[in-house]
């Protein structure tokens, strides 16, 4: 076969994007306006996460739209955060999820109170995949076999990355423990570790009995057979269960969306007291730097509000386990904050 | 068979291309392998999954290899893997043999490249299963069977210790990052500091700083005058600077075993690549029958050295692709190509995507050709950077490792002064008769054994879980302690020797 076309601008990109690496700033913005290359900060230092996934599709889409050179460049949270920092011009954004405010509850160092210190913008989409799992060969059949245990004083070891998503279902499991069970709270017992292959790597070795994972990262090792050591089964998945519902209808590689719905409430009751039921949402946004352009945030509110308007981008996301969830800057960020609230409620609950 | 229809012209051109970009990412000092995938991993959009992943492996391998090059000329590793080939390279370069030493280097490249790619092949689904076997405790005892080289790689063991405790401690400044499981919180700086050195010093710009901008130091004390007569003139014609394969007789042994320790080492996630060059070297150290030259220019410690980081390749890709999990940082990176194209890597990849399977097999193996043809016909000229004039050739490097440390974050000015600071304390410490190997060694595996360490007692509660944890912690242990003895012994006999000859 000759070399095809699309060959020639990929490599002829490839040159180019080598340079740009090297080359990044010179452009100023105009008045309210996005100019020149823009970088995209994202909080996680993995190119195979979902952070990392969910931005590089929406800002394929929005460079596209605006016709302007962007980059999604993965760095990691307290470097995104310092890079916005330094640049007002609107050369740099960033995207992130909840971790963003959720470090900041939990006291994390290097988290600031973003609702004070940047402008929030708008969100993009929901990753509906935050699980917890247990080994295939599990005492525990579902979450509140967990948690009845628990209760009776069994000790049950959870494996998380601390300060951020990770915990905050860990949270709320101690917390319907109190509630339930007051006073054993204490026998759910978080083991704090790293990245996802820490957490398995902590169930195959018999060190914990549920860890946190994703559908997406952990899917393939429910399909495994029992007999093998690193067979799982997921316990609860912390989305809502209408976010479920948006999957598409065959869900995530061999699992089913009607599979998965057996994971979410109200199958799952994880309560909150009062009836109601803790859920958690991963949600994607952007934040800019509080000193840029108000105009540059209404040209990519007003970008997006189109792109999504066609429809294109709903596909990809949802073929990437995505669930599309355009809101522009303003009404991002008072949703953000109200949600913010309600998760403060229940870390101080434990604390 | 399916397959062939997907191994096109392009496929080949795009991971011979992988390949060369990869070699001189990897050659310039301050730009690694993970940085050059990194930059084409969006290209994978354009290229699809198939010609996307030809070009990413061309530029992994090409970007290991490339590492050698700045390593043995200038002794400036290129790529943290290949530290320990600064050790025998850049001895051997001022001999006038780095045109061999580079050759030798690429052949123990290939020889590993094709070794790993053969256990990946075959073996991939089981060794992931034996890997699983590692737990905190295993990978800490690994990370302190690799530190022990420091007291083999000592001239006097005891500042050399001395030394590699330093290089850990200057490890430790920074956070225990929450994304270890940490608390986040930052330690040995002052409050001033913490802006700097939230995340501690970065790799590359200390390896590059004690290694070359201090070799730039020491030499620019010498002034420039005596050695423009001195070294040029030897270049290509020092004695037995002719390449030939027999060099390699005898020393099969060393270069199969180094092939499987960096498969195996590149297999076992966390474990970085630094670790398994290193843990090659001492094992080289340790076996041979004669390793006193090792460490002055023995084409055994490029072998080892050269061939084990080569190894990682196939090795880290193991896991990445039975487990879903990245073996190294530059797969780490990898990964982000089958993410876009929104294909889940996991233990059912391969028997769910045997064609990608396949077709990457295909690219790894024959970027390792690739690599292989293009640096060993380019050394001749390649290795003439050592005839530039120095007043010339020295603010080139200089320049070049400014702007690798520049970019090696993407943009950190600090990453800068981290060059200068370790250029100026590698030039001291030389001064005061510390070694700067052990000291390195040190700085690069002191965070991940503190890491391991720690987070072992926090599942276990008991220092005792180190000695009962499994057999292949005792097993580890053994092979710790054979490697303390076996240095003490050396450096015992050494030193009975000397004594002799001096009586004598």
């Amino acid at each position: 076969m000759p070399v095809s076309k699309k060959t020639i601008v990929g490599l002829g990109s490839a040159v180019l994007m080598t340079s740009l690496t090297y080359g990044i700033g010179a452009a100023q913005a105009q008045e309210g306006q996005l100019r020149g290359n823009v970088r995209v900060v994202i909080g996680s230092t993995s190119t195979g996460g979902d952070t990392y996934q969910n931005s590089s599709i929406v800002v394929d889409q929005l460079s596209e739209k605006l016709d302007i050179n962007m980059k999604v460049d993965a760095v990691g949270a307290s470097s995104a955060f310092r890079t916005l920092d330094r640049d007002a011009r609107g050369n740099t954004l960033m995207i992130f999820h909840d971790q963003a405010y959720l470090g900041h509850l939990y006291g994390v160092e290097g988290y600031a109170d973003i609702f004070e210190k940047y402008t929030i913008g708008p969100t993009v989409a929901i990753n509906p995949g935050n699980a917890y799992l247990v080994p295939m060969d599990s005492p525990y059949e579902t979450l509140d076999d967990i948690i009845a245990a628990v209760g009776e004083g069994e000790t049950v070891r959870v494996a998380i990355q601390p300060g951020g998503v990770s915990e905050i279902g860990f949270s709320a499991l101690k917390n319907a423990i109190a509630i339930e069970h007051p006073g054993q709270e204490d026998n759910l017992v978080a083991v704090n570790t790293g990245s996802q292959s820490d957490k398995n790597q902590l169930l195959f070795d018999d060190q914990v009995d549920l860890i946190n994972g994703s559908v997406q990262a952990n899917e393939q090792y429910t399909r495994l057979p029992e007999e093998d050591q690193k067979a799982m089964r997921f316990v609860w998945l912390t989305a809502r269960q209408e976010t479920i519902q948006q999957a598409p209808e065959e869900g995530l590689g061999q699992t089913t969306r009607e599979q998965l719905l057996q994971h979410v409430e109200p199958n799952v009751h994880v309560t909150m007291g009062d009836d109601e039921t803790f859920t958690f949402d991963k949600e994607f946004f952007f934040l800019y730097n509080k000193d840029m352009d108000p105009g540059i945030v209404e040209q990519i509110d007003e970008a997006l509000a189109e792109i999504f308007e066609e429809g294109e981008i709903q596909e990809a996301q949802k073929s990437a386990f995505f669930i599309p969830n355009f809101r522009p800057s303003g009404e991002a960020s008072e949703y953000l904050e109200e949600k913010r609230s309600r998760y403060a409620e229940i870390i101080e609950n434990i604390q | 068979m399916e397959i062939l229809s997907l191994l096109d012209v392009t496929f080949f051109l795009l991971t011979a291309l992988g390949a060369l970009v990869g070699i001189v990412f990897g050659a310039i000092p301050g730009m690694t392998a993970t940085m050059a995938v990194a930059v084409c991993l969006p290209l994978t959009y354009a290229l699809g999954l198939n010609h996307g992943l030809a070009l990413l492996l061309g530029l992994y391998v090409g970007g290991i290899s490339g590492g050698m090059v700045p390593a043995v000329l200038l002794n400036i590793p290129g790529t943290p893997s290949s530290i320990t080939t600064t050790f025998d390279g850049y001895p051997m370069a001022r001999r006038g043999e780095g045109e061999r030493a580079l050759k030798i280097s690429v052949v123990a490249s290939l020889v590993g490249g094709l070794i790993s790619a053969a256990v990946l092949f075959l073996f991939a689904p089981l060794l992931a299963d034996f890997s699983i076997k590692f737990s905190y405790i295993e990978k800490f005892l690994i990370i302190l069977l690799a530190l022990t080289v420091i007291a083999s790689l000592s001239n006097n063991m005891l500042v050399g210790i001395f030394s590699g405790v330093i290089g850990i401690w200057l490890s430790l400044i920074g956070d225990y990052s929450i994304s270890d499981g940490g608390n986040g919180k930052t330690r040995l700086m002052f409050d001033f500091m913490e802006p700097y050195l939230f995340e501690g010093f970065s790799l590359l710009p200390v390896l590059i700083g004690i290694f070359g901008i201090s070799t730039i130091l020491l030499e620019a004390e010498k002034g420039v005058k005596s050695d423009l007569t001195d070294e040029r003139v030897k270049i290509g014609k020092g004695a037995g600077a002719t390449f030939s394969l027999a060099l390699f007789k005898g020393r099969l042994t060393n270069l199969v075993r180094s092939s499987f320790i960096g498969t195996f080492v590149g297999m076992l996630p966390g474990v970085g690549g630094s670790a398994a060059s290193v843990l090659a070297y001492t094992q080289e150290k340790n076996l041979a029958r004669d390793s006193s030259q090792m460490g002055k220019g023995a084409p055994q410690g490029l072998i080892a050295s050269e061939s084990a980081n080569n190894a990682l390749t196939g090795g880290a890709l193991i896991p990445l692709l039975s487990l879903g999990i990245p073996g190294d940082s530059t797969t780490a990176v990898l990964i982000g190509a089958f993410t876009l194209q929104g294909i889940q890597v996991g233990p059912l990849f391969i028997p769910e995507n045997a064609e990608t399977w396949y077709v990457m097999m295909a690219a790894l193996i024959f970027a390792n050709f690739v690599m292989f043809f293009l640096m060993f016909y380019a050394i001749k000229y390649i290795a003439k950077v050592v005839m530039v004039p120095k007043h010339i050739l020295f603010p080139i490097i200089v320049m070049m490792c400014v702007v690798g440390a520049y970019a090696i974050n993407y943009g950190i000015m600090f990453d800068v002064w981290t060059l200068l600071i370790f250029g100026v304390l590698g030039y001291l410490i030389q001064k005061v008769g510390l070694e700067v190997a052990p000291l390195i060694i040190g700085f690069i595996l002191g965070s991940q054994a503190e890491v391991y360490f720690v987070k072992s007692l926090e599942s276990a509660g008991t220092l005792t879980i180190f000695f009962t944890k499994s057999p292949i912690a005792v097993v580890l242990w053994l092979l710790i302690l054979a490697s303390v003895v076996f240095s003490i012994t050396m450096s015992l006999k050494n030193r009975a020797k000397h004594r002799q000859e001096l009586l004598g």
